[in-house]
């Protein structure tokens, strides 16, 4: 519009302006009758996958692919207990899974399933040395590999290092995606709101059991407000007449508000052990009977980070490759990038996801 | 009755300090912007610096020991009405002689301590047949060192009781 306004007097531009604005308007309100039904419509995982491994509630998935896997060694990724994992495979050219099986990884996907409130009692302890454990084992069987590629993302990245500094023979490369590990600062706002002073979850997981899902999604929509309750919706009404735009919104949304409640013990060791005693930096980190020990880890190491991270920002993430024992680190920071464009952002798909699936091929058989 | 009236002037206080900072932010931002660029720049240029200076505002209030305490004061009503309500079904289920979720809590506990004797048990047992075998293919002479054996324990998997693969389901 502004490119063809060839007028010099203000007055006119303004004019031509607001007719502009009144036909994007209406283009925009022929979309709205037809947006839940759209939203509804939004594919939950897009690359090929069956289900090769249950137990409980957790579901392990194998992507299928047209050639057979260049690399013996399987790659499996964990996600957090907060969402449901299918951020890894959102949407066609969006898709983590997809750049790694098209790279020739045997790869698997844990989806941990949607807690009930029998899982209550459930510990880290039962999801790192009981589920993940089995889920190795079972690969172990599957495809006759000593060991296995990993990679972690958010909370998920965190479980990762905790099961790959107890079990290190188990695993051959660990990959962490935005994984807080170091809980010491307070960039985060979540550190700070969950400091002892300000939060007593004994009290809240004893009363709540599992941590309800609109607790999670509220508190993770307040550290930005502007952004959610502001700039979002503004931006939405502007842009929802362009097809392309609404589709990536809807996608992302939808993933967003698919929350899920996390286990009560888990949450409350979590927040804790981690948040607020930040015990897995001084390896004093209990996962039942044993202590995560971050030296134990010698395997290679590639840390992903985003540098516009608001849930898990850098200083949280970045002291990791220091801790572990491995000699064979890297890490690699996206800088203007947030918590989920790391994973499925345009730049992500062109910058980090090639390096890191190069950085785990010279590491795998 | 004084403090909280002094605690909710002193929320209210950091609150109007958040909006006034905002605005003369706002009020910054719109100033700083020429007659030269088109309109709807103009105005998209305007409003992203209102909204970054929002963002910035809202930030430090968000840090403030105001809204901290504030957002304590709200958790521990949502706790509380939560526990009451607890309570109050916890009663009723009693009253009609149904489980409520205190009862099924307490099963729900003895059923993972049960769990929990019975897989210690069975790592116990799995470590005993693992000398048993070395011992029985002669490998008893060489008996790990003790810090390496206690570290091997330590990474034994705990296996679930109800694990089940898909082919076994078949």
């Amino acid at each position: 519009m502004s490119e063809s306004a060839p007028y010099s007097n203000p007055w006119l531009q303004w004019q031509r302006a607001a007719l502009d604005e009144s036909f994007a308007a209406l283009g925009r309100m022929t979309n709205f009758p037809t947006l839940w039904e759209r939203a509804k419509r939004v594919r939950k995982g897009v690359s090929a996958s069956e289900v090769v491994y249950e137990e409980d509630r957790l579901k392990l998935l194998h992507y299928r692919s047209d050639s057979k896997p260049r690399f013996k060694t399987p790659l499996v990724f964990t996600y957090a207990l907060v969402n449901r994992p299918y951020i890894l495979d959102l949407k066609k050219g969006r898709s983590v899974v997809a750049n790694f099986v098209n790279h020739g990884f045997d790869t698997y996907l844990v989806d941990w399933g949607v807690p009930t409130p029998a899982d209550r009692h459930l510990t880290l302890d039962d999801y790192i040395n009981g589920y993940m454990a089995n889920v190795m084992d079972y690969l172990f069987e599957r495809t006759g590999a000593k060991s296995l590629n990993v990679l972690g993302y958010c909370m998920g990245g965190t479980m990762s290092a905790m099961f790959t500094a107890l079990h290190p023979e188990r695993v051959k490369n660990l990959i962490l995606l935005a994984a807080p590990i170091d809980f010491s600062s307070n960039d985060s706002l979540l550190n700070l709101w969950t400091r002892p002073e300000n939060f007593d979850v004994d009290k809240f997981v004893d009363t709540f059991g599992n941590c309800p899902p609109e607790f999670l999604q509220s508190t993770f929509l307040l550290l930005r407000p502007v952004g959610n309750f502001l700039e979002k919706p503004i931006n939405f009404y502007e842009n929802m007449h362009e097809e392309k735009f609404l589709e990536d919104f809807l996608t992302t949304e939808s993933w967003l508000n698919d929350n899920i409640p996390v286990p009560g013990e888990v949450y409350r060791q979590f927040v804790k052990y981690l948040y607020q005693q930040n015990l897995l930096t001084q390896n004093r980190m209990p996962v039942g009977k044993h202590i995560v020990n971050l030296q134990n880890i010698t395997c290679p190491v590639l840390n992903l980070m985003a540098g516009k991270d608001d849930l898990v920002p850098c200083s949280q993430g970045m002291p990791f490759t220091n801790l572990v024992g491995s000699k064979d680190r890297k890490t690699i920071l996206l800088d203007g990038s947030g918590h989920i464009g790391l994973a499925i952002g345009g730049r992500a798909q062109k910058e980090v996801w090639p390096q890191a699936c190069e950085w785990l091929a010279q590491r795998s058989d | 009755m004084s403090d909280n009236f002094e605690k909710t002037a002193e929320q209210a206080a950091a609150f109007q300090k958040i909006w006034m900072e905002s605005m003369s932010k706002i009020m910054q931002t719109a100033f700083a912007f020429g007659n030269n660029s088109p309109p709807p720049d103009v105005l998209k240029q305007i409003r992203s610096g209102i909204f970054q200076a929002l963002a910035q505002s809202w930030e430090e209030f968000m840090r403030s020991p105001e809204f901290l305490e504030s957002m304590k004061q709200w958790m521990d009503t949502a706790i509380n009405f939560r526990k009451m309500t607890n309570d109050f079904m916890a009663k009723v289920r009693n009253e009609i002689q149904a489980p409520s979720r205190d009862d099924i809590d307490t099963v729900m506990l003895t059923v993972r301590h049960m769990e929990k004797r019975l897989l210690d048990r069975v790592e116990e047992l799995a470590v005993r047949i693992e000398k048993l075998d070395s011992r029985l293919n002669g490998h008893a002479a060489q008996p790990a060192p003790k810090v390496a054996s206690s570290q091997a324990k330590a990474r034994e998997p705990r296996k679930s009781a109800r694990r089940k693969t898909k082919s076994e389901a078949a």
